[in-house]
């Protein structure tokens, strides 16, 4: 036991000498959670340009409905700023309006007599997904407009019914999968800049010819591995309640349980990386990106369950793909993951599966240098 | 000019000392387009509902199948599945089922949700009201409100050429900024720094043998993402000489600014971490997911400050043959971007390895 403390008191000792491995973990989480706070965090309308060229009351109707149906997000689906014609369209071809929607004179008339109303959209579609978006939220302002105006009701009213009676917000989602980024990052540049650096003067070398078992040498490194791992994703915890207010509360021992069983599995890869690699640099930045790439793709961006058979094969090689759900049940809204068995065991799978590997393979070519 | 071509060549030779870094500078943010493209954006959404046993259910499916662009993709898939299945299914596996049931006398679809995010839900919302407001349109007949569409484009563009057309200045920034930086930290590192110190030529010609060849590296990585872009999409752009001429000064930014952080740190690891935080955060703020313009606000604002975002408008041209932004501001800001970072590459150079000893 003596010898794990020594061990364990020296990677501290050079972590403290070069705590540079520190920011590995945050940065990429870090701009990942700006960048997304400032994209989605804010109102998420679509601006348009309304012009009312209406003779009649209902280009009116149609204007303050336009303003006033709701989206999901608690905003409404549209702000329609009061622009003069020629300036809403520069801002239209500029860009920094969506759309122009122009009410025809005859607008009222053709309502009252049934004669086709119709209205003018038009919209950018440069992109498909907002090109969409222009599409399906028009239809939201026909349909509460008829109700506005008093058509004879639909064929087939619309009712939805919620599991949670709050909604759950985009970017604290987001903000969650980030902090499984930051603990994977965090884990694994420690284990791979310090053994990199042992690698490099040659401590390994020594390693290698200890007469006792490798175990000894590899344990205190997993272990502050996963302790910084853990540090940096509460750190990012923080962020996350500093910004939205979701903290797990009483589940914060699930949520390190889960994060650090998951951080087991890239800590692993980190070590076996650190003995193995010879540029360093090369090394860091796949880490970076390949965290950066495990989190789009792995359900950094939607709920995973539900979305399961869109999740690409290569995610579900990821631990962070089983364990990013329990950890926004349990962060956000202080629940109990319906899953916690399964997941719990496929995250102890994925870590013990690489520990042991990472060990055994990190081992042999210790043993092999000695 | 065979001194200079001399330096080219060693600067060349330097990177089989540091192939994986290239290897991974150049291929990786191509790997990472060719990953996340796929999972991104989704135009069809899957949706279940149950079996239809009454006509108007039966019409409810079929309007399901119509909502979508007229050009360009359908936007629901409906999966049918019995009450029994449905039943059967636990709320995780899908994110929202649809029933027509009768409440209150009248016959109405309630579509009962997963717990998904607001995103899904609005997704998932418009669509369903889509397809009821067909059926709406229909019974009211000559008395339902039109929506002419009037499309900025042609056809609807996959989000994935917007994608990967804003990835070209991050992958040609990232490959310069980490080579640069990687490399005259390592100068530092190596000592290979005292052999320029020493050498009887102007620094002028070595910075400028660095650069022409991160320039080069960087159109490289470019190349190899345009070449993805185009396989995954078929979308090319109009001109590939205006896609590097775009491209050259954002080019020349990063391997300026990563000459100027390997020459500050004098060591990879944080020149590493800086051109980092460089790249990433110039491509995420410089327009990777949007046209800046759309976001506005704070996010606009500090777009400017980037490289990526005068670039992104810059080439959206080539792939889209309509201009947005204001191009003579998008030049003359990446020209100062050029210029700029170039001479301050040039004195810092001066300052680090000619005024040291």
């Amino acid at each position: 036991m003596k010898r794990f403390w020594i061990l364990l008191s020296t990677e501290v000792k050079a972590l403290v000498r070069d705590p540079i491995s520190v920011l590995g973990g945050f940065i990429a989480p870090g701009i990942l959670m700006v960048a997304f706070g400032l994209l989605f965090g804010g109102r998420l309308t679509f601006k348009i340009a309304v012009f009312n060229h209406d003779s009649g009351p209902w280009g009116d109707v149609l204007r303050q409905t336009i303003g006033e149906v709701m989206s999901p997000f608690g905003t409404p689906y549209y702000d329609v700023p009061d622009l003069p014609e020629d300036e809403a369209w520069d801002a239209y071809y500029a860009h920094t309006i969506d759309g122009v929607w122009v009410i025809p004179p005859d607008f009222s008339a053709r309502l009252e007599s049934e004669q086709n109303p119709n209205i003018e959209m038009h919209f950018s579609n440069y992109n498909d997904d907002r090109a969409k978006n222009h599409r399906i939220y028009s239809t939201e302002i026909v349909w509460r407009f008829y109700e506005k105006i008093g058509r004879p009701g639909p064929p087939l009213a619309l009712a939805e019914e919620y599991p949670r009676p709050e909604m759950i917000h985009w970017f604290p989602l987001i903000a969650v999968g980030l902090v499984l980024l930051g603990v994977s990052l965090g884990g694994m540049f420690n284990i791979f800049l310090l053994t990199y650096k042992e690698h490099l003067a040659r401590i390994t070398l020594e390693y290698g010819l200890a007469p006792c078992s490798l175990a000894w040498v590899l344990l205190p490194k997993v272990l502050l591995a996963l302790f910084m791992g853990l540090v940096t994703g509460t750190a990012l915890l923080l962020v996350v309640y500093l910004w939205v207010g979701a903290w797990p509360g009483r589940f914060l021992w699930a949520v390190w349980l889960l994060s650090g069983l998951m951080a087991l599995f890239w800590v692993s890869v980190g070590l076996v990386l650190g003995v193995r690699t010879r540029h360093y640099m090369a090394g860091a930045i796949s880490g970076v990106f390949g965290g950066v790439i495990v989190f789009f793709i792995g359900g950094g961006l939607a709920p995973v369950r539900q979305n399961w058979a869109e999740v690409i094969w290569p995610a579900r090689l990821f631990p962070n793909t089983y364990a990013v759900d329990p950890m926004r049940d349990l962060v956000l809204f202080q629940a109990w993951p319906v899953d916690w068995t399964p997941t719990f065991l496929t995250l102890t799978g994925f870590a013990l599966v690489s520990l042991v590997g990472g060990m055994v393979l990190t081992a042999r070519q210790l043993r092999r240098l000695g | 000019m065979p001194r200079f071509l001399l330096l080219l060549l060693n600067e060349f030779k330097l990177a089989r000392t540091a192939l994986p870094i290239h290897l991974v500078a150049i291929l990786q943010p191509t790997l990472m387009y060719l990953l996340m493209s796929p999972s991104l954006v989704q135009a069809t959404f899957d949706m279940h509902v149950i079996q239809p046993t009454t006509d108007k259910e039966r019409a409810l499916v079929a309007a399901m199948r119509e909502v979508g662009s007229p050009i360009g993709l359908p936007y629901i898939n409906p999966i049918v599945v019995s009450p029994e299945e449905a039943a059967q299914m636990e709320s995780s596996t899908f994110r929202q089922i649809v029933a027509v049931e009768s409440r209150d006398g009248v016959p109405t679809a309630v579509q009962r949700f997963s717990l998904i995010d607001s995103n899904q839900v609005k997704n998932l919302r418009n669509r369903l009201t889509a397809a009821a407001l067909r059926l709406w349109n229909e019974e009211l007949g000559d008395a339902a409100v039109t929506i002419e569409e009037h499309p900025w484009l042609p056809v609807d563009v996959p989000y994935t050429v917007y994608f990967g057309m804003a990835m070209l200045p991050m992958t040609t920034f990232l490959a310069a900024v980490f080579i640069g930086g990687i490399l005259t930290a390592q100068d530092f590192e190596f000592r290979t720094i005292a052999e320029f110190r020493l050498a009887p030529i102007a620094p002028v010609w070595v910075l400028g043998a660095r650069l022409t060849r991160l320039v080069l590296s960087a159109f490289l990585s470019a190349g190899v993402l345009l070449l993805a872009q185009g396989w995954r999409t078929g979308f090319w752009p109009g001109s590939f000489w205006r896609v590097g001429l775009v491209l050259l000064p954002v080019a020349i930014t990063a391997s300026s600014l990563g000459i100027i952080i390997g020459l500050l740190f004098r060591r990879s690891i944080p020149s590493l971490l800086t051109g980092l935080i460089a790249g990433m955060g110039s491509w995420i703020l410089g327009g990777a997911f949007g046209l800046t313009a759309g976001f506005g606000g704070l996010y606009e604002k500090l777009s400017r400050l980037t490289p990526n975002a005068h670039a992104v408008e810059m080439l959206f041209s080539c792939y889209y043959g309509a201009q947005v932004g204001d191009p003579p501001s998008s030049i003359l800001a990446l020209a100062l971007f050029s210029v700029g970072l170039l001479t301050l590459a040039f004195f810092t150079y001066r300052w680090r390895v000619l005024r040291q000893e």
